[in-house]
């Protein structure tokens, strides 16, 4: 931002970096939507193929199709979100920006002992 | 019935106390906008959900859930599927490289003037096609609950014009950042009204799988008016037309490719709704953006699970009361509703009588409201700062950007407005399941088809360019209207089903488009350092960093005086 | 293939197609489509569990236990063979090695009770008259004689034992001299109850084999300390080149740019921080890859446009372990050899990749630099060298050898003027 401030100079990503980054992350989206794509896909197509699923009877009177629409497909889409956003989170982390030192006030060699103190 | 009563006295209470707790304060354009940019995660979450859960989620998939079983549900399912692509592929990059609406955006990102102006007329669009029907379902229900109209005007037209007024007075006179909050309470007010509903209909001996087993144990049939009476007519297996549809199986409503494009057609659009994707602007670093999301799956997860269970508890129990319940005999033909939209009202009245029913038109009204806000905002800031501050006039003060976009507000609504008048939802009834629905689903189809494909790869495709940009919407816009049109036209021969949620064929078309062209034309210049912002996380550590600084610094502070 | 996904792949593809063929075309009439799917399924789970087993080839069989075997005295070559396989001195001639070892030897030998010592005390008893015989006792006379002259003493009567206990069961005993290399470090001692000797040989080679698993282990710990020795020298050795040719670059920035000026030290003292910090043989992958992208921006601030890189990384290999400081030297080398002596520059390209099938890293570091000189490449991959040259890949390949034994690979290919791909293949976790 302001050229003055000295915790933007820290702060700084080189385009290779970056690219790299973002070719990992493609990679982590595109993995992810594979996977949710798949099962979105297979829950009616299973229909067809397997008179089981839609027409079997679960705990009570739900056929696995009608179970997995009314509440597996919701946990599925969470969980699938939450395992990208997290992986996600864990690559940036660990491909751009460094170690997580500066959370380390005892750390001698730490960058943020020359930051300014209010 | 009193214990029902306390038990919603209580929720709202606890609701009112959350909205006290996140009271925002307010002001400029940035504020007005973007609400300073730090909106806590939760907090944003339910904003999002208030923007997103419109009409057709709160009435609609229950109805639908109610009229055909296990197809009724993909609607919720494509609600819901929506998020998973914007998580994956737009929401941390986007706000990550940080301006105000998609327009400005893409325009940044493509450098590029004819891309700017080119989305600047897909978002009005896409926010007219949503803003319609939302008009519609507010004349709707005014129609349904009063009965008359004012000063002279037809019920359905007081309606419309009345929610639209109310909607550009708050606009107007609170800002964003007072719509964040309303939205996040808006949203927690749906979802408690559905969790007293639920806990009620258990309360009251409904077993979910037993009452799905019951009501499977019959073919499926709904009313319909042959030659003036009201009578039962089978519905028809949409997956094999010789054998008979059941509630909890697939058929009832869509054939195999009508599942797909339905579903297609609703996950891709959500990444492209501009009153959604706004808020991802204002949330503090792309990560919480992520993680917004997987808040805002969690939430409409667990309200699309609620509406689904509500649809069957109704289509359940008003079949079990409907020889007890006087009443009930003027809506239903042999225990099931004509209409089933009516479905959540009708279990309102009878599990909390003229104030249960009074609540759910409430909570469908607020619904609609709460979406319209968000619509009309998007639409301000869309024409107040991607073309007043930067094309009409530049040097504008945020007294007159502001000012832009409040007239824009009044120019959008009324316009939505007068379309809802002009759409005469009784010619169109007949046609389609739930007007309401069918009538979001295009502006889903519109923005999946146009905007999502090209957002991807604008974030995830290095050579993308402007003129391929926007090249890649015109067609996906193009291709949409055209077979949409074609599907009311055709009215549903063929492959009807796929004419009426064309993303299938459409968003492909606009990614082809726009790769080809890119191909030929030039990449933007400054490519590295967009790539930079768009994709770096330098800026969120900075922004994380100074944050922990100022709060280590005033915890210092404290402990000094202390 | 550098993947071992993409053939498995392909082998479920034909598993699928010919369950069709077999349930749908050949069987009249066809399978319903459940039975069908099923079938593909369970093939499919079982291709895919067994598909890494099928590419380490057959599991070699578990060494079985060894105390039921050796209930019957006398099998001698199973006794031995046994203990053979079993090292529990690997370790060292330590208290708790001793136990174990007792422990096992004293069914497997034709005595009735076994003890374990070092020079000045028992390390460990086991059998009858461990009641008074208990380990931290200080060795008896007849042991002092074994560990003095290196021979084997055989004792046959009560009170040659040297046992101050009235009732101690123990009659005769074969006490043997343990060896690390060429001097005496401990006994091995067998008693009987019943008056008869052990069998001498058997003592013996049971001896020589302990002798030399604590030579094994003398070894093993000497190795290591030569891996360590190495990893600080190569702590130590960061080329100081590079420390004052960075050092220049930052000082011919500070007038221009100071922002330029504070991020490149903030760099460098990153980078530093990292060598000097690191401790054990292991890191995470993804904090390589912070010292190698620290390491790359420092040169690039130096050789400007000249030196591009590219990153190419699979979100798994992020947190897998990887020996310290081996791929920083690997571009390190492409950098310096590979591009510094072409005039218009070139790109490095670090690809790193996990096989969750084969459990292997696969790290390649590739650049399109000069190349090496085929009689070089040749000397380098026959571990020749001469003074100056290709010492950090022999260090490397040296430390790689000692962490992984066989199970790691480390190929270098190279065209002259064509560039140099280095290619590292290590066991994951």
């Amino acid at each position: 931002m302001r050229p003055t401030d000295p915790l933007a100079a820290e702060e700084h990503d080189t385009p290779a970096e970056v690219d790299a980054t973002f070719r990992t992350l493609r990679r982590v989206a595109v993995g992810h939507v594979a996977v949710f794509a798949s099962v979105v896909i297979a829950v009616p197509l299973l229909a067809t193929a397997l008179d089981w699923w839609s027409q079997g009877r679960l705990i009570g009177g739900m056929s696995p199709m009608f179970a997995m629409t009314a509440f597996g497909l919701y946990v599925f889409f969470f969980v699938v979100c939450l395992a990208a956003a997290t992986l996600s989170t864990a690559v940036e982390e660990r491909m751009l920006g460094g170690p997580g030192h500066e959370g380390d006030p005892q750390d001698p060699l730490s960058p943020n002992d020359g930051a300014p103190r209010p | 019935m009193t214990a029902s009563i306390v038990l919603l006295a209580v929720l709202l209470v606890a609701i009112g106390s959350v909205a006290v707790f996140i009271r925002p304060q307010r002001s400029s354009t940035f504020e007005f906008y973007l609400a300073g940019r730090r909106i806590g995660v939760v907090t944003n979450a339910c904003a999002i959900c208030g923007d997103y859960l419109s009409a057709a989620s709160f009435l609609g998939v229950a109805a639908a859930v109610y009229a055909s079983g296990l197809d009724g549900m993909w609607y919720a399912t494509g609600f819901a599927a929506g998020f998973v692509p914007v998580l994956l592929f737009v929401a941390a990059p986007m706000r990550r490289f940080g301006e105000f609406s998609i327009p400005d955006f893409l325009g940044r990102r493509l450098e590029s003037h004819s891309v700017r102006i080119t989305s600047v007329v897909i978002v009005q669009l896409v926010i007219l096609a949503y803003l319609v029907p939302q008009a519609v379902a507010s004349g709707i229900t005014w129609e349904l609950f009063f009965g008359y109209g004012l000063a002279g005007l037809s019920p359905y037209a007081t309606g419309v014009l009345l929610s639209t007024a109310a909607i550009m007075l708050m606009v107007a006179l609170g800002g964003m950042r007072g719509t964040t909050w309303t939205q996040a309470m808006q949203f927690l007010l749906l979802l408690a009204i559905f969790v007293w509903l639920a806990i009620v209909a258990v309360g009251a001996g409904f077993d979910y799988p037993q009452a799905v087993r019951e009501l499977s144990e019959q073919p499926l049939a709904n009313p319909e008016q042959v030659e003036g009476r009201w009578q039962l007519e089978p519905v028809t297996n949409q997956l094999a037309p010789d054998t008979p549809a059941y509630f909890g199986e697939p058929g009832g409503q869509y054939g195999q490719l009508g599942q797909f494009a339905l579903i297609v057609s609703l996950a891709m659009g959500t990444a492209g709704l501009p009153h959604v994707m706004n808020r991802y602007f204002t949330s503090p670093t792309g990560t919480a953006a992520r993680m917004t999301t997987v808040w805002v799956l969690g939430l409409a997860g667990l309200f699309y699970v609620l509406a689904v269970l509500l649809g069957t508890a109704a289509r359940s129990m008003i079949r079990d009361m409907s020889g007890d319940v006087a009443w009930l005999d003027a809506l239903t033909t042999n225990g099931i509703l004509r209409v089933p939209e009516h479905a959540l009202m009708v279990l309102g009245q009878i599990f909390g009588g003229r104030a249960g029913l009074g609540l759910i038109a409430t909570g469908a009204l607020i619904a609609v409201l709460s979406t319209i806000a968000g619509l009309l905002l998007a639409s301000a800031s869309s024409w107040g700062h991607d073309i007043y501050e930067r094309h009409i006039n530049p040097n504008a003060t945020q007294r007159q950007a502001l000012w832009a976009g409040r007239l824009a507000v009044a120019v959008v609504a009324v316009l939505s407005a007068v379309l809802a008048l002009g759409v005469r939802p009784e010619s169109l009834a007949g046609q389609f399941p739930s007007i309401v629905a069918t009538m979001v689903t295009w502006a889903f189809v519109l923005a999946g088809s146009a905007l999502t494909p090209v957002f991807v790869l604008a974030i995830w495709w290095r050579r993308t360019t402007g003129p391929g940009a926007a090249a890649g919407m015109v067609t996906g816009a193009v291709v949409a209207v055209t077979m949409c049109a074609a599907g009311v036209v055709l009215d549903g021969a063929g492959y009807g089903e796929l004419l009426l949620t064309p993303t299938l064929v459409s968003a492909p078309c606009a990614a082809a488009v726009t790769v080809a062209v890119s191909l030929v034309t030039r990449p933007p210049q400054h490519l590295s350092t967009i790539w930079v912002r768009l994709h770096g996380t330098a800026a969120d550590r900075h922004t994380v960093k100074l944050a922990r600084l100022t709060r280590t610094g005033l915890g210092q502070r404290k402990g000094g005086h202390r | 293939m550098s993947n071992g996904s993409l053939p498995l792949a392909g082998v479920i593809v034909l598993v699928w197609g010919s369950v069709y063929l077999v349930t749908q075309r050949i069987t009249d009439p066809p399978l319903g489509a459940g039975t069908t799917l099923l079938i593909g399924t369970g093939l499919t789970v079982a291709l895919v569990l067994g598909y890494p087993s099928a590419l380490r080839g057959p599991r070699s069989k578990r060494p079985s236990h060894l105390a039921l075997e050796g209930q019957q005295p006398g099998r001698q070559n199973t006794t031995i063979a046994a203990v053979g396989r079993s090292m529990p001195l690997r370790s060292g001639l330590t208290g708790e090695s001793a136990r174990r070892t007792a422990q096992l030897l004293q069914p497997l030998l034709g005595g009735d009770s076994v003890a374990i010592t070092d020079r000045e005390r028992v390390l460990a008893f086991a059998g009858p008259g461990s009641d008074h015989h208990v380990a931290g006792d200080p060795t008896a006379t007849p042991a002092g004689r074994v560990l003095r002259n290196d021979r084997t003493v055989l004792l046959r009567r009560r009170c040659e034992l040297g046992c101050s206990t009235e009732d101690c069961p123990l009659r005769t005993a074969v006490i043997a001299p343990l060896r690390d290399g060429k001097s005496v470090v401990g006994t091995l001692q067998v008693y009987r109850l019943d008056g008869t000797l052990s069998p001498k040989g058997t003592v013996e080679g049971l001896a020589g084999i302990l002798s030399l698993h604590l030579e094994l282990a003398e070894l093993n710990r000497q190795q290591r300390l030569a891996v360590d020795a190495k990893l600080d020298a190569l702590r130590a050795q960061i080329n100081p080149h590079f420390l004052f040719n960075t050092l220049n670059t930052i000082a011919s920035k500070a007038h221009t740019d100071a922002e330029e000026t504070r991020r490149l030290l903030v760099r460098l003292s990153d980078f530093f921080r990292y060598a000097v910090r690191q401790e054990g043989h292991f890191a995470e992958f993804g904090q390589e890859y912070f010292f190698v992208r620290t390491y790359v921006s420092l040169e690039q601030a130096r050789h400007g446009d000249r030196v591009q890189v590219r990153y190419d990384i699979d979100p798994q290999v992020l947190t897998a372990q990887v020996p310290v400081l081996t791929i920083q030297p690997l571009v390190e080398n492409a950098v310096k050899h590979g591009l510094a002596d072409k005039v218009d520059g070139g790109t490095v390209t670090l690809k790193a990749r996990v096989d969750p099938l084969t459990r292997t890293t696969s790290i390649r570091v590739s650049d399109d630099g000069v190349g090496v000189p085929p009689d070089l490449l040749r000397r380098l991959s026959n571990g020749e060298h001469r003074e100056g040259e290709g010492m950090g890949l022999r260090n490397i390949a040296e430390r790689l050898a000692s962490l992984y034994g066989e199970r790691y690979r480390l190929d270098i290919q190279s065209t002259e003027n064509r560039g140099t791909v280095v290619d590292l293949r290590l066991p994951l976790g």
